[in-house]
């Protein structure tokens, strides 16, 4: 790699043991914390049994831990360069699911089959932020709000959100709106923008309704009024209610929950399982999980603030906004307040996929923060090499 | 130049940076502020409204079972079980608890005898349904045989013990009509009573079980059951035992009952009933062909279903109640009465009967030339028609139907059972009524002999029988009543009258001449008075459009004994029987010297009341274990 990237440019090679100094213990600490909560409430989800998903996902964290050190210790500058292309084969794969997709529970989300199979929407989680990160390393900070230098980024976030509406995954679709627009404005894009969006948003809603699937707008319905079929589409946010309002201030106890014990709850291993958690854990149990997110995304923040240059600043915040919007959607949706819309509790929620896209995402973060100091100048990069 | 483009740019890199800190700084606030959003939230459903939710959840993972309770039994007037609830012991399966199903039914055999045909039942079904579904494995299990299996039960996984209950009749056939059956709720009632859904739960399709189902019915328990989202039982939470339903005591003799019902087992059709003339109490009340109850109640059998119901001779039905007849010459004791009360005829007027009663141009026959001196002590003795067509005539049609119906006839006396038949007692009224048309004076005459427009059903004849011997208007009851119920209210006749038909009534069984002589009761000091009946079927000219069986005439008998006391009123008709002093007297013979003999209306009554409603034993045999 150091041959690869030493070229021409003299630039401090950061040596491999120094890396490890730089990289953020605390947070590695903290995250490790979060998913030891996901496979004890797993365990209690199986019925007291490591089996078949606590001791899994203890396997596929240290498999993602493996994944988060070779991408934390990698070379900042490797993932600047591959930034676009790794985009590019995202976009590619993402309209491929269109043409040779796996359709499964009426959505066409998969590539592949069996165990090979992968959701390209999970590589574009990464390389969004990735690409975004570049462009704006590249964009000269006068033009940061130049209306054509605003246009590219918009189609960035557009293309992969628009493919992932057609699979239809209105929640992939929501968090890539929500990490490129976060995105957009860290990156210092003006005000104005942002208030045109709000009213263009407004305006393009109701046409936005029109075409959603119906599945669509019956889960917008039942979201609105949980009552109008309590053994159809609202059957899941109405029992996760019963589940969480009925842990109480203390919960019902580990392993106690009546409603995710019975099976009262679908998907209770995967998106639920923040109901669960939340009925035996209680109100208490609930704050300090989410306590414990709200640190990792300050630890984020804080390390994105003390970057160096704009790449690794960007990365570091575009991870922490997708982490966010995880873990917001996924316990929004579960309380109620947005739709039910199948966003996965980062670290907590049993499925491989996301679990490895989450680290490899955490390892960008810490990426950046090990090269906090490193300097990138424009003028190593083309627009587009 | 380059230097101040180079600051320049430096500056907007360093502001375009501060921007970002300041921006990320808004946003982890924001995160924040979502945050807390969410915790609202939680706050919302976990401590506000917690309870509420509490309270759902409960719901949810409970469900009530309901418990069939005991159906009330049914006594017969010394207490005797006609109807009672059977404890039916049983083995049940459930697949998929089970490791190994056929180990399992190994084992079980070991205890109790599982045939190779169960055992591949068993295996098929499993395979069939849902694993969850529990399998009938075999029942009538001795109660050792169950203990022995409730012990053993933990150990087999999936084996469950079961009890359940099946209603028994004990005379089945001889009471079938009176008390019916029971059976599975049919749809219209499900909706109307979601109880009626309980597993094993029984309604009375028949007879008393239909009428008072209400009351035997009892009031169903319920087991708190927890559940899983499948409806799957993971534990049960509590229980309220179940109310068993009220016991019932019909006034019948089920002894009585039985020997009416041999008695006229031979017959074709035929029906008799048998009542206290004093209080009502109906003592026997038989029909043939009958049904064994048990058929239709526990594992019904549909070709036995099928015969009983497409069966020529309909022995589902009950004659007794349901049977319309003319009566024929057992109605002469009331046109005798209604023309003695009318004073269109005296107890000295003889008239003389030349075997035919001419009115206008038509000719009404009389069954025998009885020649001259016949009054009304001859006349019903003899059976003469003549006699009655004239009083009849005298009468006119109106006068006779009022006395009919205070003797009981053309009335529904109200059993409780379902279906009982009015019959018709014609009058002008009537006629206008039904067939829009006059009452023609010729049509007097035939209804003077109970032909014509007249019917009866057996019970009414037993009660005119009952009202003449005792003068007193009985009203026939099928259910006990205390025994101090007051005495019924005396006709408003004449009781000279009333002597000098029942004098009738007695010359008819026990003066030589009389049309029942033969059928003397052979109890010393004991004599039965009654009138026989023969009806026509079609009219004596038409006769030959009805061949065999179905063109023969009805047999009817009326009676009443002992003559000193009256004490027992009886009816019997046996269809297409021939003559009423051949075919139906004898039945009331051999009945009423039973009865006589036996005297039940001299034995303390039996009522329900009597009876804890819930016997501790039973009580303790509901409950869950």
């Amino acid at each position: 790699m150091k041959a690869l990237f030493a070229e021409g440019v003299e630039r401090p090679q950061l040596l491999l043991k120094k890396k490890l100094l730089l990289i953020n213990w605390p947070f590695l600490a903290l995250i490790t914390a979060i998913t030891l909560v996901g496979v004890a409430a797993l365990y209690s989800v199986a019925g007291g049994s490591l089996e078949p998903w606590a001791s899994r996902h203890v396997v596929r964290y240290c498999l993602g831990l493996g994944l988060l050190f070779v991408v934390a210790l990698s070379d900042i500058r490797w993932w600047l360069r591959a930034a676009y292309p790794l985009y590019v084969l995202a976009l590619i794969m993402l309209a491929l699911v269109i043409v040779v997709g796996v359709e499964s529970g009426g959505a066409k989300r998969w590539l592949g089959y069996g165990e090979m199979s992968f959701q390209p929407t999970e590589m574009m989680k990464i390389a969004l932020v990735l690409a975004l990160a570049r462009y704006y390393q590249w964009l000269p900070p006068n033009r940061v709000s130049w209306p054509h230098a605003v246009l590219p980024p918009l189609l960035m976030i557009g293309a992969p959100a628009l493919l992932a509406l057609d699979q239809p995954d209105l929640g992939t679709a929501a968090l890539f709106g929500i990490v490129g627009g976060g995105l957009l404005f860290l990156a210092g894009v003006s005000w104005i923008y942002f208030a045109g969006a709000l009213v263009g948003v407004i305006v393009v809603l109701p046409h936005v309704w029109e075409r959603l699937h119906d599945y669509q707008k019956e889960r917008i319905l039942t979201f609105i009024d949980p009552d109008r079929d309590p053994l159809g589409s609202g059957y899941h946010i109405l029992q996760s209610k019963i589940a969480i309002g009925s842990g109480g201030l203390t919960g019902k106890g580990y392993m106690q929950g009546t409603q995710t014990q019975l099976n009262f709850l679908p998907e209770k291993h995967t998106d639920f399982i923040f109901t669960m958690f939340s009925e035996e854990m209680g109100f208490i149990g609930s704050l300090i999980l989410l306590a414990l997110y709200l640190l990792v995304l300050l630890f984020i923040t804080y390390m994105a603030l003390r970057c160096r240059s704009t790449f690794p600043r960007l990365v570091a915040a575009g991870m922490g906004l997708c982490l966010f919007a995880y873990v917001f959607i996924n316990v929004a949706m579960v309380t109620g307040l947005v739709p039910v819309v199948g966003v996965p509790l980062p670290l907590v929620s049993y499925g491989g996929t996301s679990m490895l896209t989450m680290m490899i995402g955490l390892g960008f973060v810490l990426n950046a923060h090990v090269n906090r100091e490193t300097r990138i100048r424009r003028e190593e990069l083309g627009p587009f090499w | 130049m380059t230097d101040r483009r180079d600051d320049k740019a430096r500056e907007v890199a360093l502001k375009l940076r501060r921007r970002f800190s300041r921006r990320a700084v808004l946003i982890a606030g924001g995160q924040a502020g979502l945050f807390g959003l969410l915790l609202w939230r939680l706050r919302q459903l976990q401590i506000l409204d917690t309870s509420e939710y509490r309270l759902l959840s409960d719901e949810n993972r409970m469900t009530m079972q309901l418990v069939a309770p005991a159906r009330g039994s049914i006594y017969d007037r010394i207490g005797r079980v006609v109807a009672e609830d059977k404890e039916n012991f049983r083995i049940v399966v459930v697949p998929a608890f089970c490791k190994d199903l056929k180990a399992t039914l190994a084992a079980v055999s070991q205890v109790v005898h599982i045939s190779a045909a169960d055992k591949d039942r068993v295996m098929r079904a499993a395979r069939r349904q849902s694993g969850y579904f529990p399998v009938l494995v075999t029942e009538g299990l001795t109660w050792r045989q169950f203990t022995l299996l409730s012990v053993l039960a933990p150990r087999l996984p999936g084996v469950r013990a079961d009890r359940a209950t099946y209603r028994q009749y004990v005379h089945g056939s001889s009471m079938a009509h009176v008390v019916g059956y029971v059976g599975m709720a049919d749809k219209s009632e499900v909706d109307e009573d979601p109880m009626m859904r309980v597993p094993g739960f029984r309604t009375g399709k028949a007879g008393i079980e239909k009428s008072f189902d209400a009351e035997l019915r009892g009031q169903p328990g319920t087991i708190k059951y927890e559940v899983d989202a499948h409806g799957r039982v993971v534990g049960q939470l509590g229980a309220t035992p179940s109310v068993r339903g009220k016991d019932m005591a019909l006034t019948i003799d089920q002894d009585l009952q039985a020997i009416a019902l041999k008695r006229i087992e031979g017959l074709r059709i035929a029906s008799i009933v048998v009542l206290d003339a004093v209080t009502g109490a109906i003592l026997v009340l038989a029909s043939y062909p009958t049904f064994d109850p048990n058929d239709m109640s526990f594992r019904v059998n549909l070709d036995r279903w099928k015969e009983l119901a497409r069966n020529k001779d309909h022995p589902l039905e009950n004659r007794a109640l349901r049977g319309v007849y003319p009566p024929g010459s057992t109605f002469k004791v009331v046109t005798a009465l209604a023309g003695l009360e009318a004073g269109v005829i005296t107890a000295d007027e003889h008239m003389t009967c030349p075997g035919a009663y001419m009115f206008g141009r038509h000719r009404f026959r009389c069954w025998k030339r009885h020649g001259p001196g016949i009054d009304v002590h001859q006349a019903i003795k003899q059976s003469c028609d003549v006699y009655f067509y004239e009083t009849a005539n005298r009468l006119g049609i109106d006068r006779l139907a009022a006395t009919a119906r205070a003797l009981g006839l053309g009335q529904i006396h109200d059993l409780g059972l379902v279906g009982q038949k009015q019959a018709i007692i014609p009058d002008t009224a009537w006629k206008k009524k039904a067939l829009r048309q006059p009452w023609y004076p010729g049509e007097t005459i035939s209804c003077g002999i109970g032909q014509g427009y007249v019917s009866a059903t057996p019970l009414q004849l037993a009660v005119v029988a009952a009202r003449i011997a005792t003068g007193r208007a009985v009203s026939p009851h099928l259910i006990a009543k205390s025994d101090n119920a007051p005495e019924p209210a005396l006709l408003n006749v004449d009781p000279a009258h009333l002597e000098l038909v029942r004098s009738g009534m007695v010359a008819v069984v026990n003066e030589p001449g009389g049309t029942a002589v033969r059928s003397a009761l052979a109890i010393p000091d004991m004599q039965m008075a009654g009138k026989t009946g023969t009806s026509q079927v079609i009219s004596a000219r038409n006769r030959g459009f009805l061949k065999g069986w179905e063109g023969e005439t009805h047999a009817l008998f009326i009676a009443f004994a002992p003559v000193g006391a009256p004490r027992y009123a009886a009816a019997c008709v046996v269809e297409h029987g021939g003559g009423g002093s051949h075919a139906a007297a004898p039945v009331v013979k051999d009945v009423m010297t039973e009865i006589l003999l036996r005297d039940p209306a001299a034995r303390p009554g039996f009522f329900a009341s009597n009876q804890p409603a819930n016997s501790p034993a039973l009580a303790a045999a509901e409950a869950p274990e």
